[in-house]
């Protein structure tokens, strides 16, 4: 008898203790955020997609050399002499065309071991986040700046470069027997 | 042919045809259900004919309390996710010999009764009078219609204990 | 009275009875409009969320949007399912919640029927409830809606004891069955309350307020069973039975169940409101009084009705954002256990008091 009223008055009052507490949640400020208008603060070294600023990259290709992904792609054509590329914002002087420069961020894996090679420091991790896609095609960003026409003259005149050298060398190889110390120069 | 008349033979259309389909449906679920539509047809016909208390008990027991009890019978006792729960029509004439001399005794009792025709006014409710005849002039039976429940109630619980 | 307006008005008794009974619908449309966008916020807040923000200010017209999209929905019949009772469940169900507020006493003027057994009338009616349910069950020819229904009519006819208990109570004390007139009896200030021994006169009307408390509680808590909500949600708990007695239901006829069950809501915190809260009797008398308006009381009666009311459906939701879900056993335990016999022992003692 006396643990049914027990039972009663327990019941009762564990209730009313819920209700006190749900209540006081009621005033509570929101833990969450509204998320496209108010986003969480990233924390400083975050690593989400990559980003190559192309006026400093020199198109050494140490980055996609050492992605464990094979995410990078790059493809250089050699300058032809008298040409100025100008220079890196740390003071190298950049020698290569960069042609392609493709990140299939779909691949990347967010390591950021491609950051640390690179030695005018053009490759980074950015904090953006937001970049899913319709396409898979669409998460392969070009880096590239230049533009198709000039791709394609920057190959051609180093092909020319290459067929005047060949023809130089070949001039040359007729002396060169003559005279074998004599090496070939480069540019 | 006024309101009252139309909502009548509505009701009484109801009661009707849905008591036909639970005597020849086959169907125990259908049976059951269309008792509700029977249930709420007279429960409308006490209403038309002022008897608010009664409707309203009618649709207390009958549809609250029998219907469900029967459909939870049904639902509770029976493979019932596939419709095999049927009855068959059986003991066609003894049934027929009974249902006949009942449907006699209801008609002469029908042409031999003197109905009051009163034109209908306005319904007052029922309830205290029923109230002062229970507990006045019939306690006694009230009381013992009382005590008799209960003592089926004591004889359910005593029957469905596991001892 | 409001029935003698429209048929002034209108000059045609049956126009004015159709407006009559249409006015409970708008009301029942523009509540759950309301009641689901309450349910949503402080189910947010009280889990420290926020709830939909973005359609209108604070999401207030999410509701509608919801609406509009349910609207579009493709209205799925399953293969096997019982299509004549699949397409009735739906209906029956919310008549029977409809029907029970042709005898809810919004204010003196609104009332769709002043019926003199307005308590058993909505008692009556929510069986069809009960009915609808079982056949929404049956009909999907799917365990999880069946078990679901059968579990909803064993919850709401036990529950319906305890209620019926406290209704004994409220007719001993105030000796009528019209919600109306049980409003009328409240009036004057929130003192004369049935939940603070009502009207009646000396010494009894103290000795009574501990038992109409106790029979409040009691009647409140089974209505809240009666109701299928949260802690008594077991026909459609979600987590064991996906949705109960409405897992294959889509569409519009899903709107209904939605409808019905904030309805229902709304019906079991009326009859609480006007048994023992004054029905739509002020708390303080009436501002219609003060300055002499006459027709301003009524308004003002149908906006206590409603507040108390919303109140309560308020304090619904709030036992449900509060309390997990009983098990079976438990539930059965608390109504033939606790409820049932302290709403007997209560009835005693207020007709042993009141012969007195």
């Amino acid at each position: 008898m006396q643990e049914y009223f027990r039972n009663i008055w327990q019941g009762l009052s564990t209730v009313l203790t819920g209700m006190k507490i749900t209540f006081k949640h009621l005033f509570v400020p929101a833990v969450t955020i509204q998320y496209p208008d108010v986003k969480v603060p990233l924390p400083e070294r975050v690593r989400n997609r990559l980003y190559v600023n192309m006026d400093d990259c020199i198109g050494c290709d140490q980055c996609a050399r050492v992605c464990p992904v094979n995410c990078i792609t790059i493809e250089t054509v050699k300058s032809v002499p008298g040409e100025d590329l100008g220079k890196t914002s740390n003071g190298k002087k950049k020698a290569l065309w960069v042609t392609q420069f493709e990140i299939d961020i779909a691949k990347c894996c967010y390591c950021q071991l491609c950051v640390f090679p690179c030695p005018t420091e053009c490759i980074y991790m950015t904090d953006v986040y937001e970049f899913s896609e319709l396409e898979r095609e669409n998460l392969n960003f070009n880096f590239v700046t230049l533009s198709k026409e000039e791709i394609l003259q920057k190959k051609e005149n180093y092909a020319k470069l290459e067929a005047e050298k060949a023809a130089q060398k070949a001039a040359a190889a007729k002396p060169a027997v003559a005279n074998p110390e004599q090496k070939p120069t480069d540019n | 042919m006024n309101l009252y008349d139309f909502i009548f033979y509505f009701f009484a259309a109801l009661t009707i045809v849905s008591a036909f389909f639970v005597v020849t449906t086959k169907n125990i679920i259908y049976a059951a259900f269309n008792l509700l539509l029977t249930f709420f047809g007279v429960a409308g016909i006490y209403v038309l004919l002022g008897a608010d208390f009664l409707a309203i008990v009618q649709l207390i027991i009958y549809v609250g309390g029998i219907l469900i009890l029967m459909l939870f019978g049904v639902m509770l006792t029976n493979k019932i996710t596939n419709v095999q729960i049927k009855t068959e029509a059986s003991f066609v004439i003894p049934a027929s010999i009974g249902v006949g001399l009942f449907a006699g005794v209801l008609i002469a009792i029908l042409l031999k009764t003197e109905w009051r025709n009163s034109p209908a006014d306005i319904p007052i409710s029922t309830l205290v009078p029923i109230g002062k005849l229970l507990m006045e002039e019939w306690a006694f039976v009230f009381i013992l219609l009382g005590v008799l429940l209960l003592i089926a109630l004591i004889g359910a619980a005593s029957i469905a204990r596991k001892e | 009275m409001i029935f003698e307006f429209f048929a002034d008005l209108l000059g045609s008794q049956i126009l004015s009875a159709i407006i009559i009974a249409a006015l409970p619908l708008v009301f029942i449309i523009l509540y759950v409009l309301l009641a689901n966008w309450l349910e949503r916020k402080v189910s947010a807040h009280m889990q420290d969320r926020l709830g939909p923000m973005r359609v209108g200010w604070h999401g207030w017209l999410q509701p509608i949007a919801d609406m509009i999209k349910i609207l579009q929905k493709e209205d799925i019949v399953a293969k096997d399912a019982d299509r004549k009772l699949f397409s009735a469940a739906p209906v029956l169900v919310f008549v029977g919640c409809y029907a029970a507020f042709a005898a809810i006493p919004f204010s003196s003027a609104f009332v769709g029927a002043d019926l003199e057994l307005g308590l058993l009338y909505i008692l009556a009616v929510s069986s069809i409830v009960v009915a609808g349910i079982l056949m929404a069950g049956w009909a999907s020819n799917n365990k999880y809606a069946l078990i679901g229904a059968v579990r909803s009519a064993a919850q709401i006819i036990s529950y319906e004891i305890p209620t019926v208990f406290i209704i004994l109570c409220i007719i001993i004390v105030s000796g009528t069955l019209n919600l109306t007139t049980l409003s009328e009896q409240q009036s004057g200030t929130f003192l004369n309350w049935y939940i603070l021994g009502g009207d009646v006169e000396g010494w009894k009307k103290f000795a009574l307020i501990p038992f109409m408390f106790i029979g409040f509680i009691v009647m409140y808590i089974s209505s809240v069973a009666e109701s299928n909500r949260t802690p008594f949600d077991l026909p459609e708990a979600e987590s064991e039975l996906v949705a109960g007695y409405h897992t294959e239901y889509s569409g519009m006829k899903f709107a209904m169940y939605l409808f019905a069950e904030y309805a229902n809501m709304f019906v079991v915190s009326a009859l609480v409101v006007a048994m023992f809260l004054g029905g739509y009797q002020s708390p303080f008398g009436y501002v219609g009084d003060l300055i002499n308006v006459p027709w301003l009381i009524p308004i003002e009666q149908f906006f206590w009705f409603t507040v108390k009311g919303l109140f309560f459906v308020f304090v619904q939701m709030w036992l449900r954002w509060t309390l997990p879900r009983l098990r079976v056993d438990q539930l059965m335990a608390l109504c033939w256990k606790y409820l049932i016999p302290i709403a007997f022992v209560n009835l005693l003692i207020i007709s042993f008091l009141m012969i007195l």
